[in-house]
């Protein structure tokens, strides 16, 4: 196992994609991090110290936009497998490391680490941006639960990059999957079950159709970092309540789970 | 040194059968050609033998499958494909990715380079090599742990005339050093002066396993050619013997008997020689004989023919 290890960290460290991406979430983060908190710290409205660091941290990701660095440090799990398939290096890879469940498990502790590190660095930034203009810092709860669901939620995000790209072995699928699953297949359901509630016999009714909401993957761990009053408003508004951050979360990890579970099957059976 | 066999081996593709039930030895101090037609399941039988692809049968190294070594490149070399590698990802740090978990030094990762003489591109994107250099990589990478066994996917494919004499060269070196080399080609005249041994194979099924002058000699197609004013003495003899003739200009062509025979026939029948010859098969013949039944995909001539 530390074999594979050692090749996955080979792997990240002589390959451009690995930089560039890490790259791109810090710099973004950076910049974003910076402009929003410059523009609080310029702002006449009083806000509360713990949503100014959710927002910071996520970049708005806590009023329900799409969290911008899971999505960069996705296609680092994308490329994980990908790039085996891409570019024809998965013969040489297992030549080079025979042992199936020892390279795919490498490549999933490789990705979920690199990935919670990038959300770790992401929430530092967000901090020293809070330090930067003078702002309040968070409360020790806030702080530890936005942290926590931005790491943990990046990490699976990735993982879910990881294992799209390993069923279908095809890159370009992959990040399709990875772009357009949580960001407009979840957003069409949402849409298709409003309408079905809205036009059934009780639509202010509680339970039916809306249970499903609850289980979208990703909209449902993004619950972990989303601010309370905003959690599970379309749930709400509907009649159903939302698992919340710890539910939401198990929610996603179960999915993002099956995923790996059904990725590592094909791996370690499919011819190379 | 490291006696490669495979046993059983067994591939199928829905209802094709590509991989038939394929047994055969490699030695070590040999090299070992690997010969078949387009289709004929080569590929596949060394994806087979390296684990790459489930199928029936099994090949061991010294009596450990290849999932069984550990650091395996240290073991079995093997290239498989034309240019397995990230586009970007310098070739030497393509070599020491690979190199990282057999625990091979990156001084080995020059070494090897050296060898192939990429040395000086070394830092170079191989998406911008040539097929030969990227080939030269592909060589590189088997190399890398200094392995006592080879198998190798068509490695001349894009090497230039010079290259593919380095190659051969390299391959006999260290088949003589005691390593089993498993090298597949089409270039009949090369494996012709490379291989000691062969398999042949054609649509998935074992045609041929041995050294390489038994496969050409039991061929049938030597013969022996004979310059004589005395045809007509010497033909009813030599039928008589079982052989066939044929006329080519002033040469008559005898198959199915031995010079020495011919010889003693026309000093039988007081037929005089102008001229007694052996005229061997070459591996090319043998082998378009060999598998002429056995091609997968067809062409023609162009002309409608």
């Amino acid at each position: 196992m530390i074999d594979a290890l050692r090749y996955e960290y080979m792997r990240l460290r002589t390959i451009r994609s690995t930089y560039w991406l890490l790259g791109l979430a810090l710099a973004f983060q950076l910049v974003l991090a910076l402009l929003l908190a410059w523009s609080i710290a310029d702002s006449d409205l009083t806000r509360s110290a713990d949503g100014t660091f959710s927002t910071l941290a996520t970049i708005g990701g806590s009023t329900g936009a799409p969290l911008l660095m899971a999505y960069i440090v996705g296609l680092l799990g994308v490329f994980s497998t990908g790039h085996e398939y891409r570019h024809g290096m998965i013969r040489a890879t297992l030549t080079a490391l025979p042992r199936r469940p020892h390279v795919f498990l490498a490549k999933v502790i490789s990705t979920a680490a690199l990935a919670a590190l990038t959300a770790a660095l992401c929430v530092g930034i967000a901090l020293a941006s809070i330090a930067v203009f003078g702002l309040d810092m968070p409360s020790g709860g806030e702080l530890a639960r936005v942290s926590g669901g931005v790491v943990t939620y990046t990490a699976l995000f990735a993982l879910s990059g990881l294992a799209f790209a390993a069923i279908t072995r095809n890159q370009t699928a992959a990040v399709a999957l990875l772009m357009l699953l949580p960001s407009l297949i979840e957003f069409i359901v949402q849409a298709i079950v409003v309408v079905i509630k809205t036009n059934s016999d009780d639509p202010q009714g509680k339970g039916g159709v809306v249970v499903i909401l609850k289980f979208l993957p990703y909209d449902a761990g993004s619950q972990m970092y989303v601010e309370s009053s905003i959690k599970g408003f379309v749930q709400r508004a509907l009649g159903a309540e939302p698992f919340g951050a710890l539910g939401g979360g198990l929610v996603m990890a179960t999915f993002v789970g099956a995923l790996l579970v059904i990725s590592y099957a094909l791996f370690v059976r499919r011819d190379a | 040194m490291a006696l490669i066999r495979a046993e059983g081996l067994g591939k199928s593709y829905g209802a094709t059968r590509a991989v038939d039930d394929l047994s055969f030895e490699v030695h070590p101090g040999s090299v070992t050609g690997f010969l078949g037609p387009n289709g004929s399941g080569k590929s596949t039988t060394m994806r087979l033998m390296l684990g790459l692809d489930r199928g029936d049968g099994a090949t061991t190294y010294d009596g450990r499958t290849f999932g069984e070594l550990d650091h395996p490149m240290r073991h079995v070399g093997a290239l498989l494909e034309a240019k397995p590698f990230h586009p970007t990802r310098h070739a030497r740090n393509h070599l020491r990715m690979l190199a990282a978990p057999n625990r091979i030094p990156d001084s080995r990762v020059d070494q090897v380079l050296d060898m192939v003489g990429l040395t000086t591109v070394s830092g170079g994107k191989p998406g911008k090599f040539s097929l030969g250099m990227g080939q030269r990589l592909g060589i590189a990478s088997a190399l890398l742990g200094d392995p006592d066994t080879l198998i190798l996917d068509e490695p001349s494919n894009g090497l230039d005339p010079q290259g593919i004499t380095w190659l051969r060269h390299l391959l006999k070196h260290l088949a003589g050093e005691g390593r089993s080399v498993l090298v597949s080609s089409h270039l009949l005249q090369e494996m012709a002066v490379l291989a000691d041994e062969l398999v042949v194979i054609g649509r998935g099924r074992m045609i041929a396993n041995g050294p390489v002058a038994d496969f050409v000699t039991g061929s049938g197609l030597g013969a022996v050619e004979v310059r004589t004013p005395d045809a007509a003495l010497l033909a009813p003899a030599l039928t008589a013997l079982g052989a066939t003739l044929t006329e080519e200009g002033e040469v008559l062509v005898v198959r199915g008997a031995t010079a020495e025979q011919v010889g003693e026939a026309a000093h039988d029948a007081g037929a005089r020689l102008h001229q007694l010859a052996t005229r061997q098969a070459t591996l090319e013949e043998a082998f378009l004989a060999a598998t002429g039944q056995s091609e997968e995909f067809r062409g023609t001539s162009g002309d409608g023919a």
